[in-house]
């Protein structure tokens, strides 16, 4: 209780509504509709911890809209090589962000809204968060057809999935957050989330790939603007409070202390990709070097992101076995990752004789590795 | 009200951890109590749901019927690594069940010596045996 209201002196109102300041203590009484001004995916999440580390939501139950630049976000328990095209990401400039709630892989742009919905452990009810999304949008479109599945995603006209969802409980809160497709684009989606990786062998929770659609492909007037506005109006009606939405800033240490380093620890390679649950690789490429064509067979094994086991193999009349050796030895223990592999290559060249060749085929083999992580 | 809020968070927090004691998380040898001492077999519970009997100063932890039930099918377990030293009331990992990830709380102070390496492949033993192979650490 005595968080909230520190929160309540120090939020600057700017509402989308005109309603006079003096209602904003109303507003606190059973509950409250924050949306942040920021679109980086890192410190959206941060809000989302911080309030469920830091809130005691008795009573005070709480609505969070958030919109991030184009990035992909996935699952707790998910592993990234499996899920989406890291290559394509780096090649684009796409954020990759592990979220700290179950569920599968989904791609964030402007024309996605996020919606997370914060509760005591005891309120936490995922199918009546989603009945409230529909009912708000049918009061924009009484025609549109969205039903919300056993699984808690939102089906358009039966078919397309236009939301999908994502919760974690906590001790004594929990949120569940879920997407909601406006104006995203769509074919960028289907490439960012498809894995080019062979051969990987994982127990990591995978995604079930859907066909989605977009909202404003069926209704032009469904704009992330009038649906952020409807949902929020049908959570105040819902919850009996003013229709008044929040703007935050995840950057601000006087309204959320701590809350910076918390958007770090998201960031880090460690949380990201280190997280990523046990798994192997195994599989093979062909290169072509001097008109013949080798076919190098790769098996890894990978821990907390990093390499425990090498095993790459190649003809042996083309890199002789003791080099083969050092190459595997020397990956040991370091991170499954391109710059890292781009790092270790130079530093073995260097221990090498002056050999041309051999100098061309490990650079060869080594951008082909680098092409599988 | 800001030193208020700060007074008010500490407070809350865990009170201090239980005396050292050679408390150890262990190898779930567990078996069934029914014989013997009632010291030496007794499950007790958390408010949270997690089960913890002790035997020679080794805990073995769980999560209790109710808890599995509520969380539908468990796709996987997030456990921490052998060594780990915990606190009571601090998190340890979570499971993952229709998409929510739930977290674990080590009803006691000790040093993590085994997980349950059976959860990786088949994590829904949480979900058929609670109390007997779906043991947790």
């Amino acid at each position: 209780m005595l968080v909230l209201f520190s929160m309540k002196n120090c939020f600057k109102l700017l509402s989308n509504h005109k309603v006079p300041t003096a209602g904003f203590k109303n507003t606190v009484k059973n509950g409250l509709i924050l949306q942040s001004v920021s679109n980086d995916v890192y410190q959206n999440l941060a809000v989302e911890d911080w309030i469920h580390d830091h809130m005691n939501l008795e009573g005070k139950p709480i609505l969070f809209f958030w919109r991030n630049s184009p990035s992909v976000v996935i699952g707790r328990h998910q592993n990234p090589w499996q899920e989406c095209n890291l290559n394509l990401m780096r090649e684009e400039g796409i954020k990759l962000a592990r979220r700290r709630s179950g569920g599968g892989t989904v791609y964030h742009d402007m024309g996605n809204i996020n919606l997370t919905f914060f509760t005591t452990k005891k309120k936490y009810d995922r199918m009546e968060n989603m009945k409230l999304v529909v009912r708000a949008m049918n009061a924009v479109q009484p025609q549109l057809d969205v039903r919300a599945t056993k699984r808690f995603d939102l089906l358009l006209d039966g078919q397309f999935k236009i939301s999908g969802t994502a919760s974690k409980i906590g001790r004594t809160t929990a949120y569940h957050h879920c997407t909601l497709l406006c104006s995203t684009d769509g074919t960028f989606l289907s490439s960012l989330l498809k894995s080019p990786y062979q051969g990987i062998k994982s127990n990591a929770t995978a995604s079930i790939p859907s066909v989605v659609k977009n909202l404003l492909e069926k209704d032009p007037t469904l704009t992330c603007e009038v649906l952020v506005n409807a949902i929020a109006a049908e959570y105040a009606a819902y919850h009996q409070i003013d229709n008044h939405i929040n703007l935050i800033n995840p950057t601000d240490e006087t309204l959320f202390p701590g809350i910076n380093s918390k958007a770090k620890e998201l960031q880090t390679w460690e949380w990201i990709y280190g997280k990523t649950p046990k798994f192997s690789i195994n599989t093979s490429f062909n290169i072509l070097y001097e008109q013949s064509h080798l076919e190098i067979k790769v098996f890894i094994d990978i821990k907390n992101g990093r390499i425990e086991i090498c095993n790459i193999e190649a003809p042996n009349h083309w890199l002789p076995l003791e080099i083969c050796n050092k190459l595997n030895s020397s990956f040991i223990g370091s991170k499954f990752c391109p710059i890292e592999t781009n790092m270790l290559t130079s530093i073995l060249l260097r221990t090498c004789p002056e050999d041309r060749k051999l100098h061309s085929k490990w650079n060869i083999l080594c951008e082909n590795i680098k092409g599988i992580m | 009200v800001r030193a208020a809020i700060r007074t008010l968070r500490v407070a809350s927090a865990p009170a201090a951890p239980c005396p050292p004691r050679p408390w150890r998380l262990t190898v779930g040898v567990l078996r069934t109590l029914h014989t013997g001492p009632a010291l030496l077999s007794v499950r007790k519970f958390t408010d949270k749901h997690e089960w913890i009997t002790t035997e020679n100063g080794i805990g073995t932890v769980g999560i209790s019927n109710f808890a599995q039930e509520a969380l539908g099918d468990v796709v996987y377990c997030s456990l921490p690594e052998i060594g780990t030293k915990l606190n009571k009331n601090d998190e340890f990992g979570a499971l993952e069940s229709v998409k929510a990830a739930s977290e674990l709380y080590s009803p006691l102070s000790g040093e993590v010596t085994e997980i349950n390496e059976a959860l990786a492949e088949n994590p829904g033993l949480v979900n058929k045996s609670c109390y007997e192979d779906g043991w947790l650490i």
